[in-house]
């Protein structure tokens, strides 16, 4: 027998998602109109993507390229995040320039990374980078700032490097920020994927949706919305796990409920 | 009632303070002068010279905020003075290392490492093998009363608990000079007492020098063979005090023996002589 609180935990997004659904299937059925398939239409066209090998290729070939820029960007920005948060000089250099490029829509950079490098893969990996960097970065360097002086001065009296210590206690005492940017990083990956495959058209799962939109298959853009979103959910969530399980050192020891009774 | 000096006479002090003493640490003529926020000078410490003998249990006690904390960090290498010099062993101190093991007031734990992982960070640093590093440790937790905490995180211990693994992480690595910041300070009675002793006893097996810092005026005698008291705004030494009492001490017959009372009661009529303003710089 499931506690009430645990019915709760797992009923709860299942009733939510079917919620939706229905009032999705109500509203289409309502409208009536060409562009906005009903719920279950849109469903049953999903089998037949992920049936297709090409759709799956594409599909596949989006996945790759997520990876790539999110691992790229995580291993370039949490050393660099890091290094600006233990050093005012190189705090001082970078800060400028990540304020240009912060408010910057990484995909409108595209037309010119496009220019340069073609619209090939190593365009739309850089714009899944450049989107994924700035939110690792931040935490970084927030984390790495935050960290309490006499724990790296403890680690000095024992002997350690000044690398040594960036490495064994900024990096762990940081990594709950650092894991917060990069689950941001995660999402913003999904999303510039998307947009790099919308602008440079020419595979991926960005580039189904838009060529379905382009034939008008509704069902098939519906499809593909629902298929990304599933992939994001799950991302995360696997994110989620692999995060909890890092820091769980960290984490408040007691829950603490609100009430509000 | 008749307070009787235990066998004082049999006591015999220890071989090693009989030996010509050699200074370990040499603080000369150390100034620091902070910048504040105000943009006005905050003089923190004032022209203080101390020497430390090898092998010597110095206390450090003064009103909160006389820069006690701060002359601790320019030993251990962690701040540089603004003027003067620290030496150890005739070396300029530039930089933290080994040699000097500092337990800070404020724990400074890793809160990634368990109890044990805290523990055995330092030797394992040094290059001491884990199986050996990992039985050290277990046996220094041991000592510190936190049996059966190994493998607990430092969020799930108490302030008492942690002031105890931040002890039992320094004794690891077995530093020549032990630089203590109020350590026995977020302890009950009862536990503390208990690591005043174990301290004692640790003391007088590896002679170690300690530099203590405290604001209790019975502890400072209790452990101390030197009490230097300091005064506030700007931090400057008033008096160095030698306590001779002998040594092994056992708490409760020192607490009997009339010389440590009057130790601690001048201290103390000291400390409110300056709390009056009676005395002048
Ligand atoms: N980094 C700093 N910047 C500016 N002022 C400082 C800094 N560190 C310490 N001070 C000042 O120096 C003085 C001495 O500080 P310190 O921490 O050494 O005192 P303390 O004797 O250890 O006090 P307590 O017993 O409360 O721990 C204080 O007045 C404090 O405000
Ligand atoms: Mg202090």
């Amino acid at each position: 027998m499931m506690s009430p609180a645990a019915v709760t935990k797992y009923a709860a997004p299942v009733l939510a998602c079917i919620g939706l659904l229905a009032v999705w299937q109500v509203a289409s059925l309502a409208l009536k109109n060409d562009s906005f398939p009903t719920a279950i239409e849109a469903i049953s066209a999903i089998p037949s993507i992920l049936g297709d090998k090409e759709s799956l290729i594409n599909i596949l070939a989006s996945l790759r390229r997520m990876a790539m820029g999110f691992g790229a960007a995580v291993l370039v920005s949490i050393p660099l995040g890091l290094l600006m948060g233990r050093s005012a000089a190189i705090a001082a250099f970078f800060n400028p320039l990540l304020m240009v490029i912060y408010p910057v829509p990484k995909a409108a950079l595209m037309p010119i990374i496009m220019l340069w490098l073609g619209v090939g893969d190593i365009t739309k990996t850089l714009v899944i980078f450049l989107g994924v960097s700035l939110p690792v970065i931040y935490h970084s360097f927030e984390g790495a700032k935050a960290i309490e002086e006499k724990m790296l001065w403890s680690g000095a009296a024992m002997g350690l490097s000044p690398l040594q210590r960036l490495v064994r206690i900024v990096l762990p005492a940081a990594l709950p920020e650092i894991l917060t940017g990069c689950r941001t990083g995660l999402v913003l990956a999904l999303i510039t994927m998307i947009t790099s495959e919308m602008i440079a058209r020419q595979s991926g799962a960005g580039n189904i949706l838009f060529n379905a939109l382009d034939m008008g298959q509704y069902d098939t853009v519906f499809a593909m919305i629902i298929i990304v979103g599933a992939m994001g959910i799950c991302l995360d969530a696997i994110f989620e796990r692999v995060r909890a399980r890092l820091v769980r050192w960290s984490e408040p020891q007691f829950d603490m409920p609100l009430s509000f009774s | 009632m008749t307070i009787v000096p235990a066998r004082s006479s049999e006591w015999v002090r220890p071989v090693a303070q009989q030996e010509p003493a050699s200074a370990i640490i040499e603080i000369d003529r150390v100034s620091q002068v902070f910048q504040t926020s105000a943009r006005k000078d905050h003089v923190a410490l004032s022209d203080i010279s101390l020497t430390i003998e090898e092998g010597a249990f110095v206390s450090i006690l003064g009103p909160s905020g006389c820069g006690k904390s701060t002359l601790l960090y320019i030993v251990g290498g962690f701040v540089s003075p603004t003027s003067g010099a620290a030496k150890m062993k005739g070396q300029a101190i530039t930089a933290p290392g080994p040699d000097r093991g500092p337990v800070f007031q404020e724990f400074a734990l890793f809160p990634w490492k368990t109890v044990l992982g805290n523990v055995m960070y330092g030797p394992r640093q040094q290059g001491v093998r884990a199986t050996e590093a990992e039985a050290q440790s277990r046996a220094l937790i041991e000592m510190v009363g936190l049996k059966g905490y190994e493998n607990f995180y430092p969020k799930e211990l108490s302030g008492g608990m942690k002031q105890r693994v931040a002890l039992a992480r320094t004794l690891a690595y077995h530093p020549e000079v032990l630089l203590m910041d109020e350590p026995f300070g977020a302890l009950d009675a009862h536990t503390r007492t208990r690591l005043q002793n174990d301290l004692l006893n640790i003391w007088e097996r590896d002679r170690k020098t300690v530099l203590f810092v405290t604001h209790s005026v019975d502890e400072a005698v209790f452990l101390s063979d030197k009490v230097v008291m300091m005064s506030k705004s700007p931090g400057r030494i008033r008096q160095v005090i030698d306590i001779d009492l002998p040594r092994p001490r056992r708490r409760n017959e020192l607490l009997l023996d009339p010389r440590y009372q009057k130790y601690v009661v001048d201290i103390e009529r000291m400390f409110d002589e300056s709390d009056e303003g009676g005395v002048s710089a």
